[in-house]
């Protein structure tokens, strides 16, 4: 079979997934602590609408599909950032220290991958369209890198401060799928200097790491609120009389 | 270039490490109550018997009987799985991950088993990942109702 389409197949499959899950959502009448999940899927959704219209009005070698890609894509890692940011928020709710040292942290995170993006950027000045694309390729690649780490500590800290979040913590394994995956495929591919294999195992990969990322979501949005909301129904008080009837 | 090779090593670790914990968190699932005991004794499976000489005596049996009962027990439940009680006849996807996560835990079991660490580890995961999918093959049958049939008649008359 070709590899293109199995890479399409699953690229479609994951755009169903997003969208169902936020129709979902959307549909939900509990929404709390759900609004991250539903922000990101709808960058994820904006961000594939985009370059899917430009692609078909202005075709791949243009140059706006240059931009409109790029520009999403950075779009997609400040996204990504920021869901991060807000799932240490969640997790630090009932701890005001943490959540302070972790704000301090993450903005000092952010300061330095934009100061060595800066750097690397410096250093490599091409022109305007090249130096739009240098600047947002090392930025990117760098905070994606910072937020698979940030995700890491999270998961951490969870264990740390023993929370019973559930949810939060499968919500934080499926951010970890999505962003470790493309990681290391992103790097064999600079490894082995865009080698054959490499680049047929990133087309897969990509796609892949989001839809595995989509699942654990849906399973975290689905399975584990639909026993919370049986376990939280089973607490209501019943009245004598009502049970006797 | 160490760079990169640091990032590969260490992305590749975090996946196969976040991938795990998704199936430990999916496997911590609790039921109502343990279903897994009745469709163990029902089917004659024999991971139960397994996990507690595994955990009272700490000694597995030989390893080549060791793989065909848990090969046999995975089969059984897999298919039960799609067959018992489940009116699309199909897996959910929460189950693909388990029976991915099965398969390489066991191939994980065939590596340990070489380097001989952390064998009876290995183990326990499968066992537990058996126990669930007998708990949930349990629960479905339970959900259904079969006039005077138990779960376990019902699985026998299958």
């Amino acid at each position: 079979m070709d590899s293109r389409i199995v890479s399409y197949g699953l690229q479609y499959a994951g755009y169903l997934i997003e969208a169902s899950l936020l129709f979902y959502l959307a549909r939900s009448r509990e929404r709390k602590g759900l609004a991250t999940p539903a922000f990101y899927l709808s960058s994820l959704l904006a961000a594939e609408a985009a370059r899917a219209w430009v692609l078909h009005a202005y075709g791949k070698a243009s140059e706006r599909y240059f931009y409109v890609y790029w520009s999403t894509d950075f779009l997609l890692v400040i996204s990504a950032f920021i869901l991060v940011c807000l799932f240490f928020r969640r997790a630090c709710l009932q701890e005001e220290k943490i959540w302070r040292f972790a704000r301090l942290l993450l903005v000092f995170v952010f300061v330095i991958v934009l100061g060595i993006s800066g750097l690397i950027f410096s250093h490599n000045y091409s022109g305007p369209v090249l130096n739009f694309y240098y600047f947002v390729f090392e930025f990117n690649q760098n905070l994606y890198f910072a937020c698979l780490v940030l995700n890491t500590l999270l998961y951490l800290l969870l264990q740390q401060i023993e929370s019973t979040d559930d949810q939060l913590g499968l919500l934080v394994c499926g951010v970890g799928i999505q962003f470790a995956g493309p990681a290391a495929t992103l790097a064999l591919v600079h490894l082995t200097s865009a080698g054959r294999f490499a680049l047929s195992l990133n087309s897969y990969a990509i796609p892949l790491c989001t839809l595995g990322m989509l699942l654990v979501w849906a399973y975290a949005i689905v399975r584990v609120r639909d026993k919370e909301t049986r376990v939280a129904r089973h607490k209501i008080p019943a009245f004598a009389e009502v049970t006797a009837d | 270039m160490i760079l990169a090779l640091l990032i590969l090593i260490l992305s590749t670790a975090l996946f196969f490490f976040y991938f795990q914990v998704t199936c430990q968190k999916i496997l911590h699932r609790q039921f109502d109550r343990e279903y897994f005991q009745s469709i163990a004794n029902a089917n004659r499976l024999e991971f139960p018997s397994l996990r507690k000489s595994l955990e009272e005596f700490g000694a597995p049996v030989d390893y080549s009987r060791l793989r065909m009962m848990l090969k046999c027990d995975f089969l059984a439940l897999t298919y039960l799985l799609k067959n018992a009680a489940n009116v699309n006849q199909r897996y959910s996807y929460d189950e693909r991950l388990l029976i991915l996560y099965f398969r390489w835990q066991f191939l994980s079991l065939a590596v340990r088993r070489l380097l001989k660490v952390g064998e009876n580890k290995a183990i326990l995961r499968l066992t537990s990942v058996l126990q669930y999918f007998a708990n949930v093959v349990g629960q479905r049958v339970n959900a259904v109702k079969f006039g005077n049939l138990t779960a376990a008649d019902y699985l026998l008359n299958l």
